[in-house]
């Protein structure tokens, strides 16, 4: 089992009363799994998603990753299992602005402290299997959505991880340029990658084996 | 339109009120110094102006050159000067001379000693120095009419009318009466013409030998003439040679002797000419002061360009919505300036607050007395200081902002740009350049000062306590030889012994003559007791100390410096004589530092008896009052016991007088004021400085921190520790900052070499301190960024990189 969320609950103070983002929210993941997740805007995908990938805390409930007690682990700990676990792909892309694409997908390789060779190593084969050796020292302004969305995907898978967490990955795509990450994706989860993706098209959620559905922070 | 620009700047204010905060206060800061500052360079400017015949009123130096290291360039001048001058040229309307003497004052049962100037009548006639009671058309009536100033009337006369009151003064041990004639008022600050009691010269006798009247060589008073109108000064100078060669009869020799008309409103900041009765300033310290206020002001606004620069991301929005909805660029960039304005005038108050609470803490460093006068001037610099402000500080925002293409800001939502340019860039590095200067000038001045203060000066200064005798004439050596001898029975005393100059005083008396092979040759003297060498603790090298009692010494015996030995080249010289005088020389002293540290060691000669010194001696020349002043040299326990026991003693051998004595140490230091009072200035110069350009990398790491959030976000996401984050942040801003060291480093060395070059002895540059002011500067700038680099680095990444 790759991750397993049990009775997990988050919620915020907002004029002396609780307003709950996740209720209640039980989930087996086992390895090689595609999961989407659907709901309505607001309906906590995302929060579960950040959940899942750790950035965000919660506030009962227990969390098992790879069978080590999330909830129980200091911040450090946490995050050396999240660098070196999972990866994750952002609706806005998130690249950064200053730094062409092969320094791009090099960034996450610096933060584990892995020698100047093996990452060039890393980097090419990645440009290489995602065809962007081209655009390698390109900025990301000179990239269309589509491409950039791949570097994305590409700097998520760099760092070889079992998991990648994508939210909205296609947001900001047009149709066919969705359909190429979705494509992907599917590539990648035959290849054994466990992929947990939120959104909010059906034709895209049926990529996935399994579909949640959430509403006001509540598997339905 | 302007109400709506006034609500949107004062809601930004209040909005980001740490902003506002920062920019307020930074430029008040600047505001304050600079204010303070200009008081400071104002005054220095304004000497002697005050005089409506200011410009025509000159002052007589003259220069004589006898041959290489024989030049004489004075400001005081001989007695007769003035009426010789005004004899003989109808260009000069009047003339007065000014002569200070020291006297004992005495009023039934109050006695100080004063420091009186004699004047001619016609003073104030020429001067514009105000007379606010008495006489006040004729003040010096009579030869025994004298003027006091208002503070010495209430010190005298308390409340009563001092008006024909009489005062007996002692001078040259004669007492003399003298009439209150009138009151002056007391004479400004910005006057080279300084006085509390005024006496009439007309009676040349009652003051001068006839001797000293009528030399040409003895230059005692100070000469001021008042040139007609439309008189040039320069074509009266060149007349001046002919009637040298008529006064100077025989001893005239062409070429050797010139005299000089020195506009009286120079006086006090040309340093060229020695200081004649009242010290002169080095327009230097003006400048330095003057640039040191400026800077201040500037890194203040500097500050402000790169905050508003920042903040330009959060007006973004409004800059696109303004022009969207038909807002022309010029009524943006009016709305920024109107914002800086506003800024300006509220950081301009503050600082005029502020200047006025500091003014007594500057007037203690500057050692002046300067208030803010609230006179057209003063609101006139106010406004150019407002306008100025605001131009600098507003000018770059509000075109940056301006040029904001409004669909690119609206669409996008994140603005490019209003990053850190090369024009930011370069404004913090010229932050850091100032600041590092001056924080190398605090530490090399503060090293410089421990130095001259600690420095082994050949004898011993501490436990030493000068008492002066404040008497002059048989009378005074003899109470000063039985004060000393009763001193010496005391536990509490080490060693005492008199002496006519003591360490207190910088600069003994300088006696110059020509020797036998025609040379003229200059050495200090002092008249001593013969217990002054072990008082001091001062070594003999060769030969022995005076013996107490024995009649030959005091006679004709005297010891000299190695310095004295060495630069007249003598051999041998224990028991010989020395050139035409006829003393015996006894002994040989290690070189000690008797003058301050600004000074080499001169060649020494201590005696007991003057005479055979003076007797071929051409020229003398005094810088302090000669009396017997007496040194005790303690036993380090309870001082404030010993120095009762010194006023005991006192008290008993002569009672009636006012018992005065200062610590050898701190009078030392005292010479060394000058040195103290840059030391504070550029202290707190440079605290600020560093202050302001903190506040401004704050701000600017603030911004950069908001500018770079998402990718901190990212890369926190992607694995970035604190430490990265903290580290990613930080070495921008430290490159920066080793950028300005680059430039800093250079021009700090330079200008602290032309300061040290000012001192004989000095500590020489050490590349430790530029080090360690690096390491400081790097390290006050790391801890300024890391607060928000930190703050940054700690934030949950799914903050930043949501997208809704």
């Amino acid at each position: 089992m790759l991750l397993e969320l049990n009775n997990i609950f988050k919620w915020v103070q907002q004029g002396g009363q609780r307003v709950f983002l996740l209720k209640d929210i039980n989930l087996e993941v086992e390895e090689g799994e595609f999961i989407s997740i659907m709901g309505p805007s607001g309906s906590g995908k995302s929060t579960l998603l950040n959940v899942m990938g750790m950035l965000d805390t919660f506030d009962e409930g227990e969390y098992n990753f790879l069978d080590e007690p999330v909830h129980q682990l200091r911040e450090k700990h946490r995050a050396n299992l999240y660098k070196q676990y999972i990866g994750f792909v952002f609706q806005a892309y998130h690249l950064i602005d200053e730094l062409t694409v092969y320094e791009n997908l090099e960034m996450p390789l610096l933060y584990k402290k892995i020698s100047g060779s093996e990452r060039k190593a890393m980097v090419a084969d990645m440009l290489d299997r995602f065809n962007i050796v081209g655009k390698k020292d390109l900025f990301p302004a000179q990239l269309s959505g589509g491409q950039q969305q791949l570097v994305g995907v590409a700097r998520a898978l760099i760092s070889k991880p079992k998991l990648i967490l994508a939210d909205e990955p296609t947001g900001n795509l047009n149709s066919k340029q969705g359909e190429d990450i979705m494509e992907l994706f599917k590539q990648l989860n035959s290849e054994g990658v466990t992929i947990i993706q939120v959104t909010h098209s059906e034709k895209n959620a049926e990529y996935g084996k399994r579909t949640i559905n959430l509403l006001d922070g509540r598997m339905i | 339109m302007i109400k709506n620009y006034l609500k949107i700047a004062w809601r930004n204010l209040f909005k980001n009120r740490g902003y506002t905060l920062i920019n307020i206060s930074g430029l008040a800061v600047g505001v304050c110094c600079f204010i303070l500052i200009a008081l400071y360079v104002k005054n220095e400017f304004s000497y002697d102006r005050f005089h409506s015949n200011s410009d025509n009123i000159y002052r007589v130096w003259q220069y004589e050159n006898y041959g290489p290291k024989e030049e004489f360039v004075n400001t005081t001048t001989p007695i007769s000067m003035v009426n010789v001058l005004k004899n003989n040229y109808p260009e000069i309307e009047d003339g007065s001379r000014v002569y200070r003497f020291n006297a004992l004052v005495k009023k039934s049962d109050s006695e100080f000693n004063e420091e009186i100037r004699g004047v001619d009548p016609s003073f104030f006639q020429i001067f514009d120095f105000e007379l606010i009671e008495g006489n006040t058309s004729a003040p010096f009536s009579s030869a025994n009419s004298i003027i006091l100033s208002e503070s010495s009337a209430k010190k005298y006369f308390g409340e009563e009318d001092p008006i024909g009151k009489s005062l007996s003064v002692e001078f040259d041990e004669e007492i003399k009466f003298f009439e209150v004639a009138a009151i002056a008022a007391n004479p400004p600050q910005e006057s080279s013409i300084q006085f509390d009691m005024l006496v009439s010269l007309e009676n040349e006798a009652l003051f001068f030998s006839e001797r000293a009247r009528e030399s040409w060589f003895n230059v005692v008073v100070e000469s001021y003439l008042l040139l007609k109108p439309n008189q040039s000064a320069a074509q009266l100078e060149a007349k001046f040679p002919t009637i040298i060669k008529q006064y100077l009869g025989d001893n005239y020799e062409e070429g050797t002797f010139f005299l000089h008309l020195q506009p009286m409103t120079e006086i006090h900041l040309d340093p060229s000419l020695p200081p004649g009765l009242e010290p002169i300033s080095n327009p230097k310290y003006a400048y330095v002061m003057g640039t040191i206020g400026f800077l201040i002001l500037l890194l203040a606004c500097i500050n402000f360009v790169t905050l508003a620069v920042g903040r330009s991301f959060s007006r973004a929005t409004e800059v696109g919505v303004r022009k969207a909805l038909g807002a022309f660029r010029k009524q943006i960039v009016h709305q920024f300036w109107g914002e800086a304005l506003l800024i300006t005038l509220m950081a301009v108050s503050l600082g005029i607050f502020l200047a006025l609470l500091f003014q007594e803490t500057f007037n203690s460093l500057t050692g002046k007395l300067l208030y803010i006068d609230f006179d057209l001037s003063f609101w006139l610099i106010t406004l150019g200081l407002v306008v100025f402000i605001a131009l600098i500080a507003g000018i770059y925002p509000s075109i940056v902002l301006s040029k904001y293409n409004p669909i690119e800001v609206l669409r996008s939502r994140m603005v490019k740009g209003a990053s850190m340019g090369l024009f930011g860039k370069s404004l913090v590095i010229t932050q850091f350049v100032a600041s590092i200067v001056m924080l190398i000038g605090t530490l090399m001045i503060g090293r410089q000062i421990d130095f001259l203060v600690s420095k082994d000066l050949g004898y011993q200064k501490d436990a030493i306590v000068v008492v002066p005798t404040n008497m002059s004439g048989e009378e005074a050596d003899a109470f000063a030889e039985l004060y000393v001898a009763e001193l010496k029975k005391q536990p509490e005393v080490a060693e005492a012994s008199w002496s006519i100059l003591s360490f207190a005083e910088n600069g003994w008396v300088n006696a110059g003559f020509t020797d036998k092979k025609n040379t003229y040759r200059e050495f200090a003297v002092n008249i001593v007791n013969p217990g002054f060498l072990q008082t001091h603790n001062i070594q003999i090298t060769e030969g022995r100390d005076f013996i107490i009692g024995n009649a030959s010494d005091a006679q004709n015996g005297v010891l000299v410096n190695e310095t004295f030995v060495k630069r007249f080249g003598l051999e041998n010289p224990i028991g010989k004589p020395y050139d035409k005088f006829d003393i015996k020389i006894l002994g040989v002293m290690k070189d000690f530092n008797f003058e301050s540290l600004n000074n080499n060691i001169e060649p020494l000669l201590l005696t007991i008896n003057l005479d055979p010194i003076f007797k071929h001696t051409e020229n003398v020349e005094l810088q302090h009052t000669t009396q017997p002043r007496v040194s005790v040299r303690l036993e380090a326990q309870n001082m404030t016991a010993s120095i009762a026991t010194l006023k005991n003693i006192w008290e008993k051998t002569n009672p009636g007088q006012e018992f005065e004595y200062s610590f050898l140490d701190e009078a030392l230091s005292a010479q060394y004021q000058n040195e103290l009072r840059s030391k504070s200035v550029v202290n707190i110069a440079s605290i600020l400085a560093i202050f302001i350009a903190c506040m401004g990398l704050f701000g600017l790491a603030t911004l950069t921190v908001a500018r770079r959030k998402a990718e901190i976000g990212i890369r926190k996401v992607m694995g970035a520790t604190i430490t990265d984050i903290v580290g990613m942040i930080s070495k921008d801003f430290i490159k920066l900052v080793l950028i300005a060291t680059l430039f800093a480093f250079p021009i700090a060395w330079w200008v602290m070499d032309q300061w040290l070059q000012g001192f004989a002895y000095s500590v020489g540059i050490s590349w430790w301190t530029f080090v360690l002011v690096g390491i400081i500067v790097v390290g006050i700038a790391l801890v300024t960024v890391s607060f928000q680099s930190i703050k940054a680095s700690m934030t949950n990444p799914v903050k930043s990189l949501r997208t809704e």
